[in-house]
């Protein structure tokens, strides 16, 4: 009995080992070849890097536009995830702590957009945008975004509020805070744990967001990493390790961040 | 709803309209008006420096002869309610094995992990290198073990493009119905499982008969979750087929886009009606799902 025991764990650790070379497998293939030249991949396809080409990652930033890209997504993403942190904070702390008539009709107003289908909106963004002369703009782009997120980050703020002790208030109160500073000084303090899922979980998808970005921009500098990188694949098509080396560049940012936060990144995207 | 809550005097008002001014703003500029200019939009005829034409149902009737684009709902509903069953099935394999304690459980977790963070870009290269007809590790396995009769160019023949994107949708969002698997599966009372165990019944039995049945809600609400999510479907099929080869992985969302913004009939009303028509699909599977679980729940208590 002890050893079929066993014998059963070995196994199931091996499958899990076989998906786990299934899961990341192509990954760590791509970096490889990131850091390996065209001729040596051609001559062999699946092989660690002899010498590492780092030198590719400063080609790929260099030569083309990707530094241009890189920050265009930073701004873009950053100033998105503030903006949403500062609406979706205000609005979830409200929807969870005062009782009014239509407050529930508020937030399942905003929260069931979260099921539209992105081509829903998409079209008419294009003609909004155009309309307001913010069409190829990272502003325009902004501004979808918020739209598309705010939901999201409304319903996970909006849980964590309610979940603070009334007694915290009540006594804020007495104090003789406004509701502002109760808010701003103490609701929004303790909600750190929530600010930080819905910065990461923002962070990434709209770091990676491509369906807007396509429509939205077409102007080459005021391309995002992922249109940027969609741009190299097709300018350097034959050229397979620099398109992996700009490939991993665009996924440096999330990498750096799961490797510090990938239990919080985990739980956040679970959310 | 034990107590009505005492109404808000006139200043609380005020500072309840501050708070939401920005975020309701947000919804009704950023949400409503772009969901409504897009019905609006398709009972029109739209065309670049021209005044827009009213054609009434015009679009609607196309549509329903529009051959692509059923066989563009037939491939996103096959898509919709083939990765899910997968995701889930094979997530809930994997929780299973972590929640047995195997070693290492902590690495394999963050490791399957990782594809759910990579984008679409990033991921339709990675997978276009590996259904690749020469060096793609497909075709490379399937010579390593004598079956080079079945090589292929996976994603250029129509019969196995879109089960070749099924499997990278499978690739990148398994982990992630993992995670909510493992968490439901830890979040159950203890109690219940050391009683199994008293009973005699084996790792694989107390799983099958006792965990599994007790996280069916979550496993229920994956797929239901999944179907609603993957309705809209584009980014990996736009990257790496564009829905061909000969319309065989085209979906829904791609087809919205090559109308409104790949192709030369300049006309974005036509797209609009495909995307309200979609819209409306999602929302009845929605209300349909909804109110099935309602029942159910009255039903069992």
């Amino acid at each position: 009995m002890p050893h079929a025991r066993a014998l059963g764990r070995w196994l199931l650790f091996g499958l899990l080992a076989l998906y786990t070379a299934f899961a990341i497998g192509p990954v760590l293939w791509l970096a490889s070849m990131s850091l390996r030249t065209t001729a040596e991949i051609d001559r062999a396809h699946y092989a660690l890097p002899t010498t590492w080409h780092w030198w590719k990652f400063a080609a790929a930033w260099v030569d083309s536009s990707y530094r241009v890209y890189f920050w265009n997504s930073v701004i873009v993403v950053g100033i998105s995830v503030l903006i949403l942190v500062a609406i979706g904070g205000m609005a979830g702390y409200c929807l969870a702590r005062y009782h009014f008539r239509g407050n529930r009709v508020i937030f399942f107003a905003i929260f069931s957009t979260i099921m539209l289908p992105p081509q829903i909106t998409v079209i008419s963004f294009f003609q909004i945008l155009v309309e307001y002369r913010l069409f190829n703009t990272l502003a325009g782009l902004i501004i979808v975004y918020i739209g598309v997120q705010l939901p999201l980050t409304l319903q996970i703020l909006e849980s964590f509020f309610k979940r603070i002790p009334q007694e915290l208030f009540d006594a804020a109160r007495l104090d003789g805070y406004s509701d502002f500073a109760i808010y701003w000084r103490i609701a929004f303090p303790i909600a750190t744990p929530a600010v930080v899922t819905v910065v990461i979980v923002n962070f990434i998808l709209l770091w990676n967001e491509f369906l807007y970005a396509v429509v939205l921009i077409t102007a080459d500098e005021k391309r995002t990493l992922p249109l940027g990188v969609y741009k190299f694949m097709g300018d350097q098509f034959s050229d397979v390790g620099m398109v992996a080396t700009g490939a991993i560049i665009s996924i440096v940012p999330v990498i750096i961040a799961y490797t510090f936060f990938s239990e919080k990144i985990i739980q956040g995207m679970r959310g | 709803m034990s107590t009505i809550p005492p109404r808000p005097p006139r200043h609380t008002w005020r500072v309840i309209g501050l708070f939401l001014a920005p975020a309701v703003a947000a919804y009704l500029l950023l949400t409503v008006y772009p969901v409504l200019r897009t019905i609006y939009n398709s009972l029109l005829e739209i065309r670049p420096r021209e005044p827009s034409v009213f054609v009434g149902a015009r679009n609607y009737v196309q549509l329903a002869t529009d051959k692509t684009f059923w066989l563009a709902v037939k491939h996103t509903v096959i898509w919709a309610t083939l990765a899910p069953l997968l995701e889930v099935g094979i997530g809930l394999l994997l929780a299973l094995g972590l929640y047995a304690r195997v070693p290492m459980a902590r690495f394999f977790r963050v490791a399957w992990f990782a594809p759910v963070l990579i984008s679409y870009v990033v991921v339709s290269i990675m997978w276009s290198w590996l259904y690749n007809y020469d060096w793609g590790i497909v075709n490379i396995a399937l010579r390593a073990v004598g079956l080079e009769a079945l090589q292929k160019a996976w994603l250029g023949e129509p019969r196995f493009a879109l089960a070749a994107l099924i499997l990278v949708d499978v690739w990148k969002w398994t982990a992630f119905h993992m995670v909510v698997c493992l968490a439901a599966l830890q979040g159950l009372p203890r109690e219940v499982l050391e009683a199994a165990e008293i009973d005699m019944c084996g790792w694989v039995r107390k799983l099958r008969f006792i965990a599994v049945p007790m996280i069916a809600p979550t496993l229920l609400g994956l797929l239901v979750l999944g179907f609603i999510g993957k309705m809209k479907v584009f980014d990996l099929v736009w990257l790496m087929t564009q829905g061909g080869p000969l319309w065989s992985t085209e979906t829904v969302s791609t087809y919205v886009y090559k109308r409104a913004f790949d192709w030369n009939t300049f006309d974005l009303g036509y797209p609009s009606a495909v995307a309200t028509v979609w819209f409306a699909a999602i929302l009845a599977c929605v209300i349909l799902f909804v109110t099935l679980f309602r029942q159910r729940d009255t039903l069992e208590y």
